[in-house]
């Protein structure tokens, strides 16, 4: 039976030691899995969608916080509305596609309705119902998920409201999602398609690969090799000028690490003009600064933990994680670019969105082919704890250095090294918030398979 | 040529380009397509609506030039990729192809595919399906594919997707 106290073996934090171990039973354990949906992705913010994916009033987005089925709207006045979609009466759901816009939303089985706030506006043939006063006195209106934020475009729902305003929860996280939101003069936009896939492993393996300088070479060395042929050999598609990873080797490198979770892990870019958004880089230095121009063009993977991430590398991509079960994870995956973009690098933008982030794509596939190798691997459960997590461990300041100080972050920690370090120390917030939201979630008496075992 | 010739001629090379991906002859593959070919497995940006246009619009695969699919081809030759390591096997079944269009010199087909892809190292199956459409041109006596649209029925996707997948 696991206890609080024991959950103190699953995260062994230990800076005086210089120790950060992991048990790999938190990887496979199905109780321990129904205890982290009820702990963390029913017991914090999660990414629902941006604002921009419903634009206008009554329009509407389809998501999941954690098993739960939401809608979030917008009403007549624009104000947007998270409510779970499931019928009062007797359960089903009242959205069915998963973008639409509704000025009302009814329930196909018994056609009770109801108003994009969730005001209940019709109970079918009430007046003959005979149903007596005390169901009539009930409240029929979409139950609503208790907690609804946004911070720049991007809405955060919790279905635990002892949470954190939203902008605390995120901190200096802020700063960091600014310089994704300001690349575009007239804001960011989602370019229309998607892809959606799963893999049969642990959700955790893509919050820590999303994260991950350490696997580029010897996971994706095809991918590496493809570009450099593109360009040795001129070919036409060496106008999608991914990065050169071999040339990133040299490059300064490092990652900062938050309280709640979030993490970024950054790259100088040794190839800036890679990117689309350099073709307006004297008007973008002009609106935000040399700076801020040049750390919009630096590789930068944030994540928001646990459900969302932002990978400005190849492209802008975002990645929406949602675990189905402790050996299956959905992704979700969108391609961010700014509003009024020049047709010659949106299509750029596209072609590299493709090219690497795609599940169909030529490096995505050998990500899910390596989860899924490791959660095989975590069969051999005589074996406790993963290794490795200290590498960086030596190069940790936890004062304000000058370029968190210029950034304006004061991180929990900062590693500045070569990109040769390939630090761990970017997963470090992710398992203590782990650890931090299964302890609260137990003590306020969240089901736990395991305790009641 | 009559149209059923052209549906044979036309059903003929469909149906040879499902076998010499199933048997992984990529070079005799590759050899079917002309060097500015298009391929195209386009997403869907909304529940009842597919990209129209890959320059503004998200696919999962788009290649303006046939170089695209010989990348693809040196990836999973080049045993750098654990992705196809090992090579998946797979079944492509083509079925209901009809003519849309024919001059002397160019076919246009429709089809119905579907593709059994099974992982040796999960030891699982999937499959994947939907519609072609199929431009053939004739060069020096034969028809060459010019460009492949494959669109997919079923988006939600597994874990890897590649050329031999659609």
């Amino acid at each position: 039976m696991t206890t609080i106290a024991d959950l103190g073996r699953y995260v062994v934090d230990d800076p005086a030691r210089g120790v950060f171990h992991v048990h790999r039973e938190i990887f496979h354990d199905p109780a321990i899995f129904e205890l982290e949906m009820a702990a963390i992705f029913e017991g914090t913010w999660i990414f629902v969608a941006l604002e921009s994916q419903v634009p206008r009033p009554f329009d509407f987005f389809c998501a999941t916080i954690g098993r739960q089925p939401i809608i979030l709207i917008r009403d007549a006045a624009g104000a947007l509305h998270g409510l779970f979609n499931s019928c009062r009466h007797k359960g089903s759901r009242v959205c069915h596609t998963e973008t639409g816009s509704a000025e009302l939303l009814i329930c196909p089985y018994h056609a009770w309705s109801y108003a994009p706030d969730g005001t209940n506006r019709s109970i079918k043939d009430a007046r003959h119902a005979h149903a007596g006063a005390a169901f009539a006195d009930e409240d029929h209106d979409l139950q609503r998920v208790p907690r609804l934020a946004s911070y720049r475009g991007m809405v955060f729902a919790s279905l635990n409201p002892d949470v954190p305003p939203l902008e605390d929860w995120l901190g200096d996280m802020r700063v960091l999602i600014d310089l994704v939101m300001d690349q575009g003069e007239h804001g960011m936009e989602l370019v229309p398609g998607r892809t959606v896939y799963s893999y049969g492993a642990n959700w955790k393996l893509q919050t820590e690969n999303g994260m991950d300088p350490y696997h580029l070479t010897s996971t994706h060395p095809s991918f590496i090799e493809i570009v450099s042929r593109r360009q040795d050999e001129a070919r036409d598609l060496a106008a999608i000028r991914s990065r050169d990873f071999n040339k990133s080797l040299e490059a300064r490198s490092g990652c900062f690490t938050f309280p709640h979770g979030h993490s970024c892990v950054w790259t100088e870019n040794p190839a800036p003009e890679q990117k689309p958004l350099y073709e307006g880089l004297d008007a973008l230095r002009r609106r935000v600064g040399e700076f801020r121009a040049q750390w919009m063009l630096n590789l930068r993977n944030l994540t928001l933990y646990p459900s969302v991430q932002l990978a400005d590398s190849e492209s802008l991509l975002l990645r929406v994680i949602r675990p189905l079960a402790v050996d299956r994870t959905e992704m979700r995956l969108y391609c961010m670019g700014p509003v009024g973009e020049a047709p010659a690098a949106r299509a750029r933008r596209i072609r590299q969105h493709e090219d690497f982030f795609n599940v169909s794509g030529l490096a995505t596939p050998d990500d899910t082919t390596v989860y899924e190798d490791c959660q095989h691997g975590f069969k051999a459960r005589a074996i406790a704890y993963h290794q490795g997590y200290a590498r960086g461990t030596g190069l940790v300041e936890r004062a304000p250095v000058e370029l968190t100080r210029r950034l304006g972050i004061a991180p929990l920690e900062t590693v500045i090294g070569s990109f040769q370090v390939q630090q761990e120390v970017q997963y470090w917030p992710m398992y203590r918030q782990w650890r931090r939201l299964v302890e609260a979630a137990l003590a306020r008496g969240a089901p736990s398979a395991r305790a009641a075992e | 040529m009559d149209e059923a010739a052209a549906l044979a001629a036309g059903s003929a090379l469909l149906y040879r380009e499902a076998a010499l991906l199933d048997r992984t002859d990529w070079d005799a593959w590759l050899a079917l397509y002309v060097p500015d070919c298009v391929f195209w497995v386009p997403t869907w940006t909304a529940d009842d609506r597919l990209a129209r246009d890959p320059a503004t619009e998200l696919s999962h695969i788009y290649y303006a030039t046939r170089s695209g699919l010989e990348d693809r081809v040196w990836r999973i030759r080049s045993g750098l990729s654990v992705a196809t390591r090992p090579m998946p096997r797979t079944m492509h079944a083509i079925t209901n192809v009809r003519l849309a269009a024919a001059t002397d010199t160019t076919l246009e087909l429709e089809a119905n595919w579907s593709v059994d892809v099974f992982s040796i190292k999960n030891q699982a199956s999937h499959r994947l399906f939907g519609r072609y459409e199929h431009r053939l041109v004739a060069r020096d006596g034969a028809w060459l594919i010019a460009r492949k649209v494959a669109i997919l029925l079923n988006d939600y996707l597994p874990s890897v997707i590649d050329i031999y997948s659609v």
